[in-house]
């Protein structure tokens, strides 16, 4: 790994970013076009890494560690395995076509894309280093962006959105490094995050901090920080709101990518660093992902905001990730050592992890196209726009139907991997959680219908069809979601082997042995 | 009798800084006198002698002296301080460049003089080995500054701030002078290292009045560097002080302050530290939490950098709290890096000051549409001084409380942090001004290269030792490594 | 060793004894007379002229605290020279210093002088 290819995802977007910022303001075009070329770079790395990534082998690849700020023991340490990829593709795909989809900004060019590449690079980041410092410097430049970008590029309500979302989840990210100092001090003075990972579970054990198990605290502190930026029941009252506000891109980026940054840092992190506490928490997981699962979908059905209604149909999309999450304790002795079931939630997580990055990203995107055109988002506010725009229509009927789950496209996949996966621990949580399914479909169906059935309104008439370049960014999108479901093996073969490994970790856990 | 056993050249040699200041302090009192519109030169002379002072200085990087028969001690700590000083006297002389004019008042050469003056007594103050000499710089640099923080003699609130400052200044000099005077009565001696060993040797004349000495010593330094409940002068003097010496004064001398504290307890009352850990434990969360909550409700800038300041002191405490070199090294990082954050900030606000305005939060909407380069600096400083990664702040606080988590200050540590959340709000208050609102006049800065450079300077620094702390760290444990 | 100081304790209780002693005995003992002459500010019959608060020129501060300055310099010029001899024998620098000194009190004085402070209207 001579080329250093995990910094180059890094770095090419601030690389970009910093032409950018050089560029004189006048020249959009240019902005917009260097822009493209450093998230198309990133993308082509992205794809690169994919095919050299060897699936076989379980720990990190293309590892390169750098020290960093000797006196603090801090590395630049980078590493890609089956759980990051996914997350470093989506990362890539949704940056690239993001761009395009902020192709009509208007205000400030030069800001929003150089915070755009910024924040390109925070995700990226996040996904790949492996050194707890690195670790939580770009999960707080993953906010800065952000905030700008839902603050001075949003609707009427920015200001309290924008400033809603930073204090929320900048709570959360301090309660994680207090938990990541815990770790650092109990386990020796290292950031290194597999180091720790061998480290922790036994420095950890019978360890009580004011008379509770030190796991529990630290776990109990990741999780409110994770459970913050998923966001988890009941710390997700940031999300419709920033959603809502934000502009079309940075909404993808946000479902697509952010959230995602809370499921994986559970099973980066919590997960092979506190096996025990996973174990301990998994059935109170379970509930909460249920409840996201109902809550959500109530939520969603509720809303007579087309964006709104998608932003919480992510809360519940993340719920089944979490079910998924929460399966992998039968692969212990106490539950049968089911290791298909575990191995059935575990990759269904992540599997749904890179699927509604997908399908959500869509969603936003198609939201985007039809307030450009009406200016509003309210859903009885349309009817009968199916005979107007009959592509856009076809899209959106794709796009919903992989939203809530249909057969033969990539939700239906993950979704019912994750349920398969719990169904034998959590019996009445899964059944449960199926009528969320079934939530699903009423609210996508309904909405479709009010908007794209019916007799058509005559305001919107004249509403021009869906153009090439929207298109362009839905493609991509619509393609992964018809391939992926149909033939999901190549994203499933790429983490198959971590996530095993993942499962062992947590099966050595001594809570799950028989006793 | 030997003279040379009194007076030796190393002592001149040593002092070579103090003295190249005073000759550049007279050669700009002596433009003032002969040729009074002669501003440019003044600043030229004054940013000259810091510049050659510092050079003289940073010599001595590396090796240690002991001079005038203990008296005074030269050594990296003392150095560091040095430099730091410089450092912030000429940001403090750049953006001082027409902004008294821009207030209605006059720059006269006094005010380049003066800041000359208060960069030795403050160097004084940290290479001082003498409870004398730690009060003769104390002095040096507190009636300099009382005059420069009335410099606007034709503003109300400019009086008010100097005779405020005067006032509880001379509590402050009159509490540390009182308990001088009761640890040289029991001890028999103001020398830093003789305090010790009586200590140890346990030949004091009585335990009592040498606790009441030492608090007294607290209470005069708690003054100095506005710690809580000995912080009422500070927002008012802040505020009222014409903005170019609030941003000296917020910085340079807090670090004195901190720099000859932390002197005085660790070279003079190292044996006593367990008697007043409780005092600086409780001193340290009241000041955080107070300055916190109380900048949190400012509608006024330079009030809300001011409280700010004192949650900042709060931070520092902890580090003295822990007294050993990490600590130590811990609280030089962060004073460095505190100077250059809140000379950035207040150095932005002076420029962008007029008449009445500037100061409030409200005339900042706008203004990054305007002026993005001025705004991004401005927004930078305040992320650091929320300890933002990947910026200074960040580093600064992250060394400061995993020093004290690493002495078992667990729940301090805890507060603080949470103190840091909320500080959180009000910093990005103004960079939602800033960013996410629209105004119709926005404030127009008063846009000078050298100006314009300097603050430049200041940010990428903030980034610079954010991204690549290594050397910084090296340095200041280097510095701290002489009394621990 | 505090009990070093008691003397300076005693004479210190005996000062304030003494004083207070005084007084009370001249009230205690002396008569008391009482009428407008002997009221008076003089007793020995000069008449009063005006208020007694005078609003006294600031400039008679300044030349107070110039006069107190340069004034109390002299003092170490005075040990300076006691001594002059005896150090010169180690060459100038018992001169330089002191040439040093009263350099900048000489720039002082200039100073003060230019800027005004000793002239009256």
């Amino acid at each position: 790994m001579d080329w250093n290819i995990l910094s180059w995802l890094i770095w090419l977007p601030i690389l970009g970013s910093a032409v950018i910022i050089l560029i004189p303001r006048e020249k959009a075009d240019t902005i917009k076009f260097v822009a493209a070329v450093a998230t198309g770079i990133q993308l082509l790395v992205a794809i690169v890494l994919w095919t050299k990534f060897d699936s076989s082998t379980v720990g990190f690849q293309f590892q390169e560690k750098v020290s960093w700020i000797s006196s603090l023991n801090v590395h630049y340490s980078l590493g890609i395995d089956g759980l990051s990829l996914p997350m470093a593709l989506l990362t890539a795909l949704l940056s690239f076509l993001c761009i395009f989809v902020s192709w009509k900004i208007e205000k400030a060019i030069k800001g929003y894309f150089a915070l755009f590449l910024l924040l390109d690079a925070g995700m990226m980041g996040v996904f790949l280093s492996l050194d707890f410092f690195l670790f939580y410097i770009f999960w707080e430049v993953v906010l800065l962006p952000m905030f700008f970008l839902i603050g001075m590029w949003g609707g009427s309500q920015r200001e309290y959105a924008a400033i809603k979302f930073f204090l929320y989840t900048l709570a959360g990210s301090v309660l994680m490094f207090i938990a990541i100092l815990a770790l650092y001090f109990a386990c020796g003075r290292t950031f290194d995050m597999i180091e720790i990972m061998a480290i922790a579970p036994t420095a950890l054990a019978g360890k009580l901090w004011w008379g509770f198990e030190s796991l529990k605290v630290i776990w109990i502190l990741f999780f409110i920080a994770f459970a913050i930026k998923v966001p988890i029941f009941p710390f997700h009252t940031w999300l419709p709101l920033a959603h809502v506000e934000a502009p079309t891109a940075v909404s993808v980026i946000l479902a697509g990518v952010l959230l995602k940054m809370g499921t994986y840092g559970i099973l980066r992190i919590s997960y092979p660093m506190l096996p025990d506490g996973a174990v301990w928490f998994a059935g109170a997981l379970a509930v909460l992902a249920m409840i996201n699962i109902i809550w959500g979908a109530l939520c969603a059905l509720a809303q007579t905001d087309l964006k709104k209604m998608v932003a919480y149909s992510s809360i519940n999309h993340m719920g089944f990730v979490m079910l998924g999450m929460s399966a992998v304790v039968a692969a212990g002795a106490k539950n049968g050592t089911n290791l298909i079931a575990a191995e059935a939630g575990l990759n269904g997580a992540v599997l749904q992890m890179f699927n509604h990055g997908i399908i959500t990203a869509m969603l936003f995107i198609l939201v985007g196209v039809i307030y450009d055109r009406a200016h509003h988002r309210n859903i009885d506010g349309f009817g009968g726009l199916g005979v107007r725009m009959p592509i856009y229509t076809g899209i959106v009927a794709l796009a919903f139907f992989a939203g809530l789950g249909l057969p033969g496209l990539s939700g239906f996949i993950g979704e019912a991997m994750c349920l398969i996966g719990a169904f034998p621990v959590y019996r009445g949580i899964v059944i449960v959680s199926v009528f969320g399914i079934l939530l699903n479909a009423a609210y996508f169906l309904w909405a479709f219908q009010r908007i794209f059935l019916g007799k058509l309104n005559e305001k919107y008439a004249d509403l021009p069809e869906i153009n090439r370049r929207e298109i362009f960014t839905l493609v991509p999108l619509a393609v992964l979601v018809i391939f992926l479901g149909i033939y999901p093996t190549p994203v499933l073969d790429v983490m198959k082997t971590t996530l095993s490994h993942l499962i062992e970790i947590v099966q050595s856990s001594s809570l799950l042995a028989l006793q | 009798m030997d003279l040379s056993l009194y007076f030796t050249r190393q002592d001149l040699w040593g002092i070579l800084p103090e003295i190249v200041l005073l000759v550049g302090a007279l050669i700009i009192l002596s433009i003032e006198l002969f040729a009074r519109s002669q501003r440019a030169a003044m600043l030229g002379v004054g940013i000259l002698s810091l510049v050659i002072a510092g050079g003289f200085a940073s010599k001595n990087f590396g090796s240690s002296f002991i001079l005038f028969q203990g008296m005074v001690t030269l050594n990296d700590y003392s150095t560091f301080f040095d430099l730091l000083y410089m450092t912030a006297g000429i940001v403090t002389m750049v953006i001082s460049y027409n902004y008294l004019e821009r207030k209605g008042g006059e720059t006269r050469g006094e005010y380049f003089a003066l800041i000359l003056f208060a960069t030795m007594g403050m160097m004084l103050m940290t290479r001082g080995n003498d409870l004398v000499i730690i009060f003769l710089g104390m002095e040096l640099l507190s009636l300099s500054l009382y005059v420069l923080v009335g410099f606007l003699r034709h503003d109300v609130f400019s009086n008010e701030s100097a005779i405020k400052y005067l006032l509880l200044g001379a509590f402050a000099t009159g509490f540390f002078l009182f308990g001088a005077v009761l640890v040289y009565g029991t001890t028999g001696t103001t020398n830093f290292q003789h305090i010790a060993s009586a200590i140890t040797n346990n030949e004091i004349l009585s335990d009592t009045l040498l606790s009441l000495g030492i608090g007294l010593l607290l209470v005069g330094f708690a003054f100095k560097v506005a710690l809580v409940p000995f912080h009422m002068w500070s927002p008012d003097v802040y505020q009222g002080a014409p903005t170019s010496v609030t941003a000296f004064l917020c910085t340079a001398p807090k670090a004195a302050g901190f720099g000859a504290l932390l002197k005085v307890f660790l070279v003079a009352f190292p044996a006593l530290h367990a008697d007043w850990q409780d005092l600086l434990w409780a001193l340290a969360l009241l000041t955080m939490i107070v300055g916190n909550i109380s900048a949190l409700v400012q509608t006024n800038v330079k009030r809300m950098l001011a409280f700010s300041s004192v949650t900042h002191a709060g931070y520092l405490c902890i580090g003295i709290l822990v007294l050993n070199e990490m600590g130590v090294s811990a609280i030089l990082f962060y004073l460095l890096v505190y100077s250059v954050m809140n000379l950035g900030a207040f150095g932005i606000i002076s420029l962008l000051e007029k008449e009445e305005k500037g100061v409030n939060f409200k005339d900042y909407e706008g203004l990054a549409s305007k002026h993005p380069w001025l705004s991004a600096s401005l927004a930078l400083f305040m992320l650091s001084l929320a300890g933002f990664p990947p910026t200074a702040g960040f580093v600064a606080k992250y060394t400061l409380f995993s020093s004290a988590i690493s002495e078992g200050y667990i729940w301090l540590i805890i507060i603080a942090i949470l103190n840091t959340l909320v500080s959180v709000y009000y910093y990005v208050r103004l960079i939602v001004n800033m960013y996410m609102r629209t105004s119709e006049e926005t404030l127009v800065p008063f846009l000078h290269p050298l100006l314009s450079v300097v603050i430049f300077i200041l940010a990428i620094s903030i980034m610079f030792f954010g991204v690549l702390p290594g050397w910084l760290i090296d340095t200041v444990t280097q510095a701290a490594r002489i009394y621990t | 060793m505090i009990s070093d100081y008691i003397p300076i304790l005693v004479v210190f209780i005996l000062a304030a004894g003494f004083a207070f002693a005084i007084l009370a005995l001249s009230h205690i003992l002396g008569p008391r007379v009482k009428n407008s002459v002997k009221l008076s500010p003089y007793e020995s019959g000069v008449d009063l002229v005006g208020k007694t608060r005078v609003r006294i020129s600031i400039r008679y501060f300044l030349i107070a605290l110039l006069f107190i300055i340069f004034d109390i310099e002299i003092v170490f010029l005075f040990p300076w020279a006691v001594v002059f001899k005896d150090f010169l024998s180690f060459g100038w620098t018992i001169f330089i210093e002191m040439a040093v000194f009263l350099f900048i009190l000489g720039f002082g004085f200039l100073y003060v002088w230019k800027k005004g402070a000793l002239e009256w209207e």
